[in-house]
């Protein structure tokens, strides 16, 4: 059984504790894509107007090396967020996106979104808090995944003991 | 007077012996096949060492003690134990600086392993102070009461004797009476001696003792002497200068592992090792291995280790405490505060050793007292 | 403040003379897991020591190098006993390298088993979760066989493993298996290499997506990089997971694994008796403080 919009925007983490009234505005800016395996959602470099949150299914990021070629930097699934410089930035995609199986998005229009935002302030503030706290948890398992935890060098440097 | 028969002598009775009789104590336990360790003096400090001979035993010495600061000084009487506790504890005897645990030898099978089959050595232990007493009480709850049996403590420390001796002064490092471990001597004892002018009172604490004692010459002992005795052990209690406030230590300890002290101290402490080199229950060890040439005999040694060397501790990646505030922090949260977990009492018996010993004078009663006042910024 | 002790696992295995005697072990296998990992399997010479000796799924063993000395590893193997053990080794100092030298048919020492195991045989009926990283999944085996050789007690078990490139993931060959039988294993990689098609990123991240059915009854056992658990306990804890629910195994340099040497202490627990397993609420306030 499919569910409507606004009960899929309800089923995500995202909405928790958003006002109904919020809600309800949100998923009238919403609709639902799916995409097949291997689908590009969207390029590296190109202008992306679409800010999605995944529904199910996995979709990997990648960044183009001249000399490795596509190589993916983080894979993305339930209750992540796409392409957020739809929303924030420019629109200018920092990767591209690549279904990993089949995907389920829920995806606005990023123009639509920032001018909701810009006009209804409360809304704005609900949905720029959760995407910073997206991002400050991206952050974060950025941070964990240059720290090469399970590197078997030794560190380049020996720790200096302090005295 | 006569002597009194074996029977007749029980646990908790009071003797008088005299002076001149304590040489045939000391002959009584060797005849016996102890090896008797006393206090003597060496190098300019009293120390604990084999003695056959009262000759030997620090006649007439003191000991001045502070941070950082240990002399002797002649006494104006010829007191036999008329000082505390020097660099040496009895620690030394029960867990060794040094021992060998297990021998491994290449054959054409392969290695052969065994353990070194030790005849532990008797050991009677005269002069041990009521803080040493609860520093071996402390010892053998880490070596004897886990889930693991140390054998070589534990075959040392079942054959040793024990003759405590009350203190009748304290230096000023002294403080017993805040951790409640002295300076009478209470249990644990085979043998407590109290000195009095030209004599012990001699108070018997378990069977053994009572059997060595009748093999003495001593006589029943009169009020003056008890009295005598009472108000040379009050002289100690009267002479503490030094407190630690041990409320609720472990807690302080364990949430205040932030404070600005710890980096204060940090700053002074050399991590030289001293303290724990002294500290009658620091117990760490490193096991090292010591083999011939041809690596076909391999020996296991067990050495004393201390936390304050940079890479007692550290996982794959690094030293875990790699500066001086975290060993610092280490030591002295072990000592007053895990110890409790660990082992359901303090480790630290008062006996001031760290403080004396300590080439910067670092005194941990102080580093409490510090701790225990809030910081003006936030832990 | 809580009392971080447990009380003291009682041996299983008693060593036949003195707790300091390393016995004679022969190695019957090696198996090359990774580029830079071995797994050892290995039998005591001593056939009556081999049929006897029992342990449980976290334990480690000392491993005696005469003239290097001894390394603390997990115990990899089911935990059968009389079983031949299994050890994976990755040459990182004096003793490990000196373990990689040695071929089949030479004989080392072995002490064990050491310390408290992950507790998997209390967790019936509940959802299991295993997260490790790396060489972390080598004392998390023996759990995973025990719940698969029960399958039937638990509810949904997850295998969440991560890896610095999919080179890098131990016993992988064993991964199939343990899907048909009834575990979901997700792998993902720090660094993909040509050819990974599966997940890029750091393994929290997995935990993040679960659809949790019951956070009260799920269970999460831990092993990795202490950063890696410490994000991971966050990540439960904001999946509704309850911290006395969590498990983690420690590492710290062992010298006795008896409790004696000092060495291996971590606030008040000493993680060769008292670990290297503990209960995560009993250890947290320790976690974040630098240099402990």
């Amino acid at each position: 059984m499919t569910l409507s919009v606004e009960e899929t925007l309800r089923s995500l983490s995202l909405s928790e504790a958003l006002p109904d009234a919020v809600i309800a505005q949100l998923a009238a800016l919403a609709s639902i894509e799916q995409f097949g395996p291997g689908a590009t959602l969207f390029r590296e470099g190109t202008v992306h107007h679409a800010f999605s949150v995944i529904i199910s299914g996995h979709v990997g990021l990648e960044m183009h090396l001249p000399a490795r070629g596509d190589v993916r930097i983080l894979s993305l699934g339930t209750g992540d967020i796409l392409a957020w410089s739809a929303l924030l930035g420019n629109g200018r995609m920092t990767a591209s996106a690549t279904a990993m199986g089949n995907v389920e998005l829920l995806t606005f229009r990023g123009d639509d979104l920032r001018g909701l935002c810009q006009s209804n302030h409360e809304v704005g503030f609900h949905v720029m808090s959760r995407v910073a706290t997206a991002l400050s948890r991206r952050l974060l398992a950025t941070r964990l995944q240059l720290l090469d935890l399970y590197s078997t060098q030794k560190p380049q440097i020996d720790p200096v003991p302090r005295m | 007077m006569a002597t009194i028969e074996p029977a007749q002598l029980n646990i908790g009775d009071e003797r008088l012996l005299p002076r001149a009789q304590l040489q045939a104590l000391i002959n009584v336990l060797r005849n016996e096949g102890y090896t008797v360790i006393g206090p003597t003096v060496d190098q300019e400090a009293i120390v604990y060492h084999e003695i056959r001979s009262v000759e030997e035993l620090p006649e007439g010495w003191t000991d001045e003690q502070g941070p950082g600061h240990y002399r002797l000084a002649r006494r104006d009487d010829n007191a036999l134990f008329g000082y505390v506790v020097g660099p040496h504890s009895w620690k030394k005897y029960l867990f060794p600086p040094i021992s060998t645990l297990a021998v491994s030898d290449k054959t054409s099978d392969g290695w052969l392993m065994r353990a070194v089959e030790e005849t532990p050595p008797r050991y009677a232990f005269l002069g041990v102070r009521a803080c040493e007493l609860a520093a071996i009480n402390v010892q053998d709850r880490t070596f004897l009461r886990g889930p693991y049996v140390d054998p070589i403590y534990s075959g040392r420390r079942n054959e040793a004797f024990l003759i405590a001796v009350n203190c009748t002064q304290a230096a000023s490092t002294c403080f017993c009476t805040s951790m409640k471990t002295g300076p009478r001597c209470k249990t644990g004892f085979d043998l407590a001696l109290t000195e009095l002018r030209d004599a012990f009172t001699v108070e018997v604490g378990s069977e053994r003792g009572a059997r060595i004692l009748t093999q003495v010459t001593t006589h029943e002992c009169p009020s003056e002497s008890t009295a005598a005795a009472e108000a040379a052990r009050q002289q100690a209690v009267d002479q503490i200068s030094r407190q630690m406030d041990t409320t609720d230590l472990r807690n302080l300890l364990l949430t205040r592992l932030e404070h600005p002290r710890w980096q204060e101290t940090a700053q002074r402490c050399l991590s030289c090792t001293n303290c724990t080199m002294v500290c009658p229950t620091c117990f760490c060890s490193s096991v090292e291995e010591v083999a011939d040439l041809k690596n076909e005999h391999v020996e296991r040694q067990r050495r004393w280790e201390s936390c304050f060397n940079p890479d007692f501790s550290y996982v794959q990646g690094g030293l875990v405490r790699n500066d001086i505030r975290s060993r610092y922090r280490q030591w002295l949260t072990h000592k007053l505060a895990s110890w409790h977990d660990q082992f359901d009492t303090s480790g630290c018996v008062g006996c001031g050793r760290c403080i004396t010993w300590c080439p910067v004078g670092i005194d941990l009663t102080e580093e409490v007292a510090a701790i225990r006042e809030i910081p003006k910024c936030p832990p | 403040m809580p009392p971080v002790t447990a009380s003291p696992p009682v041996p299983q295995f008693a060593p036949a003379t003195n707790i300091w005697t390393p016995h004679a072990v022969r190695i019957v296998n090696i198996a090359e897991d990774t580029v830079d990992t071995r797994s050892y399997q290995v039998e005591f010479v001593d056939s009556q020591l081999q049929s006897n000796f029992a342990f449980r799924p976290g334990q480690f063993n000392m491993l005696y190098v005469p003239g290097a000395g001894e390394a603390a590893i997990s115990i990899s193997s089911r935990a059968t006993t009389g079983a031949p053990l299994l050890h994976t080794i990755r040459p990182v100092g004096n003793v490990t390298s000196a373990l990689a030298r040695l071929r089949r048919g030479d004989t080392f020492g072995l002490r064990g088993p050491f310390g408290s195991s992950w507790p998997i045989d209390h967790l019936t009926g509940q959802e299991i979760v295993f997260v490790t990283g790396g060489i972390g999944l080598a004392p998390l085996r023996p759990a995973i066989y025990h719940v698969l050789d029960h399958r039937a007690d638990y509810g949904s078990v997850t295998l969440l493993y991560g890896a610095r490139t999919p080179g890098g993931f131990l016993y992988p060959r064993e991964f199939d298996e343990w899907t048909s039988r009834g575990i979901d294993v997700q792998l993902t990689v720090d660094q993909p290499a040509p050819g990974w098609n599966g997940h890029v990123g750091v393994v929290t991240l997995l935990l993040d997506r679960i659809a949790m059915k019951d956070p009260s009854q799920t269970q999460v056992l831990c092993c990795g990089p202490e950063v890696m658990m410490f994000y991971t306990a966050q990540s439960a804890f904001r999946q509704g997971i309850p911290p006395h629910n969590l498990w983690i195994s420690m590492e710290r340099n062992m010298n006795c694994a008896i409790g004696l040497c000092g060495h291996c202490q971590f606030g008040p627990a000493f993680l060769c008796k008292d670990g290297p397993v503990l209960r995560y609420d009993r250890i947290a306030p320790f976690l974040t403080v630098k240099g402990l």
